[in-house]
């Protein structure tokens, strides 16, 4: 019963770490092809690339395959990402931000020193 | 001492005064073309004034679905789950919940986005999002 319920967590965050390896994957594919066409065929190879091990049980394998694809991933991934405008770190973010509390502008139109 | 005290007379000298053929010049434009500044002026900040509507986020993310090559077009609902109704995998709900966030130009969090798993989840995120354009 033990042993079920820890295979059953284990293999839960198991599925998890490759959901997660295989969305930054594929947006680090997105952001090294950049073009459509280049990138549905870099993005069915990497597919090709998991689906090679789905039917891997071992629990141990599994563990060091996800190391190894993990640490792939760190070389692949890319120094200038696409980053949407608004997102922190995007052209956009903070951009013309609503001032602070308590300051005011006033509009003098030149009059400041009469 | 003496610069501030000239300020106020080279400012009075310098102030530009409105010229009448530029009024003139708009005045032709506005009456050529009827709401074309008022157009002009909406369309780069159109994306975020207007929210989407449920109906718009529901009707573009069944679109999305229905082009995605691993799933049956019939079979695409407001209410589907993508695992148990539609046939995918993990792996192809990952794919399709990065599509919808390249439909709607957003960027989901990598765990937010591990939890969309069914249609409803994904048209509340997206309808919920300020950002959604």
């Amino acid at each position: 019963m033990a042993s079920t319920a820890g295979y059953l967590a284990r293999r839960a965050a198991q599925k998890e770490r490759v959901r997660l390896l295989y969305r930054r994957a594929l947006k680090d594919t997105l952001n090294w092809a950049v073009h459509r066409h280049l990138f549905y065929q870099d993005a069915s190879d990497l597919r090709d690339k998991f689906e090679a091990n789905r039917h891997v049980d071992n629990l141990d394998v599994v563990d060091r395959l996800i190391d190894d694809a993990e640490a792939q991933y760190r070389n692949f991934q890319h120094p200038d990402p696409y980053i949407v405008p608004w997102a922190p770190g995007g052209t956009k973010f903070t951009r013309n931000p609503p001032p602070p509390q308590g300051i005011e502008i006033i509009y003098n139109y030149g009059k400041e020193d009469q | 001492m003496a610069a501030a005290a000239l300020r106020p007379a080279i400012l009075r000298r310098i102030r530009l005064s409105p010229s009448p053929s530029l009024a003139l010049a708009a005045a032709g434009t506005g009456a050529s073309h009827p709401h074309a500044l008022g157009r002009w002026l909406a369309r780069p900040m159109s994306s975020h004034d207007a929210h989407l509507t449920r109906d718009e986020v529901i009707d573009r993310i069944l679109d999305v679905i229905k082009s995605h090559p691993k799933i049956d077009p019939s079979k695409v609902t407001p209410e589907a789950h993508f695992e148990k109704d539609l046939g995918l995998d993990s792996l192809d709900t990952v794919e399709v919940v990065m599509a919808i966030e390249e439909e709607f130009k957003l960027e989901i969090p990598d765990m937010e986005a591990d939890k969309i798993d069914s249609l409803p989840l994904a048209i509340e995120y997206v309808a919920n999002h300020p950002m959604a354009g």
